[in-house]
């Protein structure tokens, strides 16, 4: 009875297991192919979009391509394995298999270029504090809901609002577009 | 601020569905497969309208598209009663996935029928849809926004170049396809832009005006010895 009873336990716990797995309630996280420290790059007073070009560009911020780290790491001797990884990708001339870390909802419009070149936003009021970070992170340093993106709509709208009464703009228009869900909702 | 509007003109319509299709492919309108479309659950965002003459039956048949007509005075928003449904500051009657609990007050309201509802899953995220349209869950109400999502896009670019939205930088998925160039989209609000200039035809009216829905969907009416 003992022997039977363990192993139906351990037969359903599995199954839940799976279950959940598969429902993306539980996930591993992502393990990238090279040990990338953004501690090192960022101690050296790199800004983040010296490598995540697109995010003054585009929508996406994208890892960079493979030529922009041979740029700097392409020459000299080096001890460490992930760099020598690093060269061998460059040399054949491969990119980099990064696996992506965050990912918003699909009904969620999110362009990184307005928030990075016009409101100009800390990269960490979104990402976290990724200068600490030694290794590359398995999942979200946060986790945002959409309070995170409304308090700050909302506080934006207010300096909008204070800025357009002064300048005797369209007060009502910066205040509705801002924060009507259709700009980001799609 | 911007007043979107559509302009159709039913003299260049050849019923041809271009721009039932554009739509469909544009925002990954599900296909519900026979047995739902049976039952009249056929989603189309768009859909062309036919219409016999009264005096000549069965000589003339009139096409009319009809997306979401995106009334100045809608009635499906007022029944909403989660805001999932509103009208935006300009103008476009947004539908709001994630808010909808699916009571479907909303289609009862509608006097055009063009919103629809998710029965099933009828489709999951996959490559070769349009990654700029989320594609809708089980259980919501789902329906034509001007193609809203390249409006957000548009609008992010001006943004960034700090700049205004020009005209056409804007357009719906339709009006592009249109191949007889029937439907004109554009800004109402701006009174030099082709749309409100054709919205001031004297051909043009509206459907169901009598309700007092006010659409921003203009159809202009045959020429001379048509309709």
């Amino acid at each position: 009875m003992g022997v039977k009873r363990v192993v139906l336990i351990v037969v359903v716990g599995l199954g839940i297991l799976t279950w959940a797995y598969s429902a993306g309630w539980v996930s591993g996280g992502v393990s990238q192919p090279i040990a990338f420290p953004h501690k090192t790059h960022l101690d050296l007073k790199l800004p983040c979009a010296g490598c995540h070009q697109r995010a003054e560009k585009g929508a996406v911020a994208g890892r960079p391509p493979t030529s922009l780290c041979m740029a700097c790491h392409a020459g000299g001797d080096t001890k460490s394995a992930e760099i020598k990884k690093l060269r061998s990708y460059g040399e054949k001339g491969r990119e980099i298999p990064w696996q992506r870390v965050w990912r918003l909802p699909s009904h969620v419009f999110f362009p990184h270029r307005p928030h990075v070149v016009v409101a100009k936003i800390n990269c960490q009021s979104c990402h976290g504090p990724m200068e600490t970070l030694t290794k590359p992170p398995a999942t979200p340093l946060k986790t945002l809901d959409m309070n995170d993106c409304i308090a700050c709509h909302e506080s934006r709208e207010k300096a909008v609002m204070a800025k357009a009464t002064t300048a005797q703009a369209h007060p009502k228009a910066a205040r509705s577009l801002l924060n009507d869900c259709n700009t980001c909702h799609r | 601020m911007a007043l979107w509007g559509m302009v159709i003109d039913l003299d260049r319509c050849t019923g041809c569905q271009a721009c039932v299709m554009a739509c469909k492919a544009e925002n990954n309108v599900p296909a519900v497969g026979q047995k739902e479309a049976e039952r009249g659950r056929i989603i189309s965002w768009m859909q062309v309208l036919t219409e016999t003459d009264e005096e000549h039956h069965s000589e003339k048949m009139r096409f009319i598209p009809r997306p979401c007509l995106q009334c100045d005075d809608p009635p499906c928003t007022k029944v909403c009663p989660v805001y999932a449904t509103y009208r935006n500051p300009e103008g476009i009657i947004a539908q709001i996935y994630n808010r909808c609990i699916g009571c479907r007050f909303c289609m009862a309201a509608c006097p055009y029928n063009a919103k629809y509802f998710n029965w099933y899953t009828y489709q999951k995220e996959k490559p070769g849809q349009n990654p700029d349209v989320s594609v809708r869950e089980k259980g919501v109400v789902e329906k034509c926004t001007f193609c809203h999502h390249r409006l957000q896009k548009a609008r992010e670019r001006a943004h960034a170049e700090k700049r205004e939205i020009e005209p056409g930088e804007y357009n719906t998925a339709c009006a592009q396809a249109c191949p007889a160039q029937a439907i004109i989209f554009g800004d109402l609000a701006d009174p030099g832009s082709e749309v409100s200039k054709l919205a001031r035809s004297p051909r043009a009216f509206k459907l169901q005006e009598e309700l007092g829905t006010k659409p921003k969907v203009i159809y202009l009416t045959e020429g001379e010895g048509g309709g």
